[in-house]
């Protein structure tokens, strides 16, 4: 404090002070009156002037340069996100062009692949089946800290985590669901759910809690199935031990949309196969085994979905 | 007279010449212009208090100037510029403080 009171105390040069002081008795000359001393004078203000006009000069010159160099960094960012939006634009025209040919096709191939249509999810479905709604515990914590256990994302451990969803998902298709969406994504042969960062991704797409789980199936045996499976008994273990809501109810209507697109790049039929060449109107088997086949590879959710039928 | 004949040349000058600063001393302008106003500032209220002198005026305003530039330029070097030039305007930004308030108990006598 001493340095700022010093400051305060002594804001007058001292210079001025002792100048007055040899002076004398001379007593107060309050301008110079010899010539020299005045130019002096008048030098000195002409250099402090000089340099406050400076100063304020060159604030003048570069703050439009800088707001010029602002102004086209923003058209620039506003015109690559038009382009990225017209691109996005393209994909998702391009992608519903993709979605009506698939289904065209998929239409052509007759009857029985409407069956293929329904397992790979390229369709909506409805019928009966179960909700199950999944949420964190509620002191959960999503961000702000002082919780019970003073930390946030999944370290929380009242908070829903994708192994839980892998689990709940697996244990639904395990007990019978025909067809599965969380949070209004259908689940296909190609999703995966995963974590990144705070939130649970369900096809890179990342969803909000609470987790709403539709699953259709025969409801009131899929329920039951479900709460008496492994998975079931996790969930259970979950609510009771952690906090997890959890809320199985069977109804009997659900509407599941469709996946937005599937597209295969690289995977083939192989015709060295049995029943593949062709294509798949010469399915092998009858419908129901054939669905069952065919969820059975649908697996990157997990590895034992149907197998353990 | 020939003050404010000097303060409106020194205005007209830096107007119209338009000096290049070069670039090597454009990051201590900002400071040379507070430590101006300092020693202008000071210079009003000395000459209002009666203690004026033209030396002590010109001599501490050419020395606030350099002294100003060299602690940012040292600050610059040991990596501590910005808080040093902060340190340099707080400083002289209370003293033109307290000068414009002894001006204004001069003026207005309040």
């Amino acid at each position: 404090m001493s340095l700022l009171t010093n400051v305060m105390e002594h804001s007058l040069d001292e210079g001025y002070a002792e100048a007055a002081a040899r002076r004398g008795a001379s007593g107060p000359s309050r301008l110079p009156r010899a010539l020299s001393s005045k130019l002096g004078l008048a030098a000195g203000l002409v250099l402090a002037a000089v340099v406050v006009t400076l100063g304020a000069a060159q604030t003048q010159v570069s703050a439009p340069a800088e707001a010029r160099e602002r102004q086209k960094l923003i058209d620039r960012i506003q015109d690559e996100t038009r382009g990225a939006d017209a691109l996005q634009k393209d994909v998702d025209s391009l992608r519903d062009t993709v979605d009506a040919e698939q289904q065209a096709a998929l239409k052509s191939r007759g009857d029985g692949d409407r069956l293929v249509e329904l397992l790979a999810a390229a369709t909506p479905v409805h019928g009966p089946g179960v909700e199950l709604v999944v949420d964190d515990a509620e002191e959960a914590s999503s961000g702000d800290t002082g919780g019970p256990r003073e930390s946030t994302g999944f370290s929380d451990t009242g908070r829903v985590r994708d192994r839980d969803m892998q689990r709940v998902v697996n244990g639904l298709w395990a007990s019978g669901a025909e067809a599965i969406t969380v949070n209004g994504q259908r689940l296909t042969a190609l999703s995966a759910i995963r974590a990144a960062g705070d939130a649970i991704l369900v096809d890179n797409r990342p969803l909000a809690p609470p987790y709403t789980v539709l699953a259709i199936g025969d409801g009131k045996r899929l329920g039951t199935a479900f709460q008496n499976s492994v998975d079931g008994q996790y969930l259970r273990m979950l609510q009771h031990d952690y906090g997890i809501r959890a809320d199985l109810s069977v109804r009997d209507d659900l509407r599941l949309a469709a996946a937005p697109s599937l597209i295969l790049r690289y995977a083939t039929p192989d015709p060295a196969a049995p029943g593949t060449p062709g294509g798949r109107s010469a399915h092998p088997q009858g419908a129901g085994s054939a669905g069952r086949a065919g969820h059975g590879a649908s697996g990157n959710t997990s590895g034992n979905k149907k197998g353990e039928k | 007279m020939i003050a404010v004949l000097g303060l409106v040349v020194g205005v007209v000058v830096g107007l119209v010449v338009r000096p290049v600063v070069p670039s090597g001393v454009e990051p201590y302008l900002p400071i040379a212009v507070v430590a101006a106003l300092d020693a202008v500032f000071g210079g009003l209220r000395a000459m209002l208090d009666g203690i004026f002198d033209d030396k002590v005026f010109v001599v501490s305003f050419l020395s606030n100037v350099v002294v100003a530039a060299l602690i940012v330029f040292l600050g610059d070097k040991l990596g501590v510029g910005a808080q040093l030039s902060t340190g340099v305007v707080v400083v002289l930004g209370i003293r033109i403080f307290s000068n414009a308030a002894a001006i204004r108990r001069h003026v207005f006598r309040a």
